[in-house]
C-alpha cells in the first residue's frame, strides 16, 4: 500500500489555513467535474482530491494524519509497502456524524484512506455507544446494452468493511453476484439490501445502491427508456420511398416503410421497441442519406439525369444570391 | 486477502421498488426535512406528494438527482435553487454529448 500524500493530490502546504484547503479543494473540484474536464484522467484524479478533501477539511482526521505522516517520515519509507503503525490513531477521535458529511462514497477511496479511517472512525462510534444503521453505499455498474435488454448476472467486486470475530473492522474484498433483470435502463438503480455498512451498536446494515450505466454501442444510442437508430438510406429510397429491412435491439428484424420524399434526419417511431419494462420505451430510426458515388459513367450519367429533370429545385435559394 | 463470495439477487428501483422518505434521506447521508425541501424546490419528484412525506415514494431518478444535489451542496455550498439549474444543465449537456457521440462527432 502507498502512503498518500494528501497536501500534495490538493495542492496546498501543510500550513494550509482549512479555507485554503476548501478553495483548493473547489477549484479542483471543477477542473475535473466529468463533465467539463478536458483532462484524460479526470475521474481518477476526482477521486483523489475528494478523498484527501475528506481527510484535509475534517480536523480530526487532519490532524491525526499529520501525526502519521511525520512518524513516516521518521521512520523513512514512505512509498512501496506501507502499513499504518498499531496504535497511530491514539489520543485521535474520529467522530462520526450522521449526514454531516453526505452520503458515504468512501467504497470509491483508497485503500490506504480505508485502512486508516474505516477502522478508527468505527471504534470512536462505538467509544460513543452510538446506534445507528450503516451507511448505504453508492457504486456504478456498466453493462451492455444487451445485458440491460435481457437481464444478465455480473459479478463485481468491492471493497467492504466487515466485523470480523474480535469484532474489529477490517476492510475485505467482496465479490457480489449481481442479478440484473431485464429492462434496466440507463440510470436506475439497482439496491442490494444489507450491502452496505455494518450498522453501529447492533443496527443492521446500509444498503449499496449500484447505478446502471449503459456501455456505448455501436448500432444504438440510450435516451431514458428510447433507443435511437441512425438508419442509411439511398436518396431514391428517401424521394420514392421504400420498405428496407432494420435489426432491432431484441434481435430480430422488421419491416420499415419509408415514407415518399423523406427528408434527411426524419425520424421514424417503432413503439415499444426500447427497453422493456412496465413502460416500454420506443426505437427510433433517423433517417441518412446516404449518396451513391459517381464513379462509374452510368451513375454519373444518372445524376445528369435527375440534375436535368429537377432543375428548377435550387437548394441555396434560401442564401439571398 | 481473502475474497468472499455472497450471492443474492437485487431490486431494481422502480414502481415495485420505489423508496420512501427516510430511504433517501439515508441514501444520500442527509435528515428527512432536507427531502422535504428537495420536493418542494421541485429538484425531484414525489409520487404521493399530495400526501404527508411518509407517504412519499421515490424513483431512481429521484435518487440520482437528491445525490448529485448534496455532492453539489457540500463541495460548493450552493442553494438547492442554484442546484436544480446545475443538475437541469447537467442533464441536457449529458444529452446532447451523447446525440453528438451517436453521429461520430467528438466534442474535443
Amino acid at each position: 500500500m502507498e502512503f498518500k500524500d494528501y497536501y500534495q493530490a490538493l495542492g496546498v502546504e501543510r500550513s494550509a489555513s482549512a479555507d485554503d484547503v476548501r478553495k483548493a479543494y473547489r477549484k479542483l473540484a471543477r477542473k475535473y467535474h466529468p463533465d467539463v474536464s478536458k483532462e484524460p484522467d479526470a475521474e481518477t484524479r476526482m477521486r483523489e482530491v475528494n478523498e484527501a478533501y475528506d481527510v484535509l477539511r475534517d480536523q480530526e482526521k487532519r490532524s491525526a494524519y499529520d501525526a502519521l505522516a511525520d512518524r513516516v517520515a521518521r521512520g523513512g519509507s514512505a512509498h512501496g509497502d506501507f502499513h499504518p503503525p498499531p496504535g497511530w490513531d491514539e489520543g485521535f477521535e474520529f467522530h462520526h456524524r450522521p449526514g454531516a458529511d453526505g452520503p458515504a462514497d468512501h467504497a470509491e477511496f483508497s485503500e490506504f484512506f480505508s485502512s486508516l479511517f474505516g477502522q478508527a472512525q468505527r471504534r470512536g462510534a462505538a467509544r460513543h455507544n452510538y446506534r445507528a444503521r450503516g451507511e448505504d453505499h453508492h457504486a456504478a455498474i456498466e453493462i451492455s446494452l444487451e445485458d440491460a435488454l435481457h437481464g444478465a448476472e455480473r459479478e463485481i467486486t468491492l471493497r467492504a468493511m466487515e466485523i470480523d470475530a474480535q469484532g474489529q473492522a477490517q476492510v475485505v474484498p467482496r465479490t457480489l453476484h449481481v442479478k440484473i433483470p431485464p429492462g434496466v435502463g440507463p440510470g436506475q438503480f439497482i439496491r442490494l439490501a444489507g450491502q452496505g455498512m455494518p450498522g453501529h451498536g447492533g443496527e443492521p446494515a446500509g444498503d449499496l445502491f449500484l447505478e446502471v450505466r449503459i456501455a456505448p454501442h455501436k448500432l444504438y444510442r440510450v435516451e431514458g427508456r428510447d433507443l435511437y437508430m441512425t438508419l442509411p438510406v439511398t436518396p431514391s429510397e428517401a424521394a420514392l420511398g421504400a420498405q428496407v429491412r432494420v435489426p432491432t435491439p431484441s434481435g430480430g428484424v422488421v419491416e420499415v416503410t419509408v415514407p415518399r420524399n423523406a427528408r434527411n434526419g426524419l425520424k421514424l417511431r417503432l413503439k415499444g421497441r426500447g427497453l422493456a419494462g412496465k413502460n416500454p420505451g420506443d426505437l427510433y430510426l433517423l433517417l441518412d442519406i446516404v449518396l451513391p458515388p459517381a464513379d462509374s459513367d452510368a451513375a454519373r450519367q444518372a445524376y445528369d439525369a435527375l440534375a436535368r429533370a429537377s432543375s428548377g429545385f435550387d437548394p441555396r435559394r434560401n442564401l439571398g444570391l | 486477502m481473502v475474497t468472499i463470495k455472497h450471492s443474492f439477487s437485487a431490486t431494481v428501483l422502480d414502481d415495485t421498488g420505489a423508496l420512501a422518505t427516510t430511504e433517501l434521506a439515508h441514501a444520500c447521508g442527509a435528515g428527512e426535512d432536507w427531502v422535504v425541501q428537495l420536493v418542494e424546490v421541485g429538484l425531484v419528484e414525489a409520487e404521493g406528494h399530495e400526501g404527508p412525506p411518509q407517504q412519499w415514494r421515490f424513483h431512481s431518478s429521484a435518487l440520482q438527482c437528491a445525490l448529485e444535489a448534496r455532492r453539489l451542496q457540500r463541495d460548493f455550498d450552493v442553494g438547492l435553487d442554484a442546484a436544480a439549474l446545475i443538475i437541469e444543465l447537467q442533464g441536457e449537456v449529458r444529452r446532447l454529448k451523447s446525440m453528438l457521440n451517436a453521429q461520430g462527432l467528438r466534442l474535443r
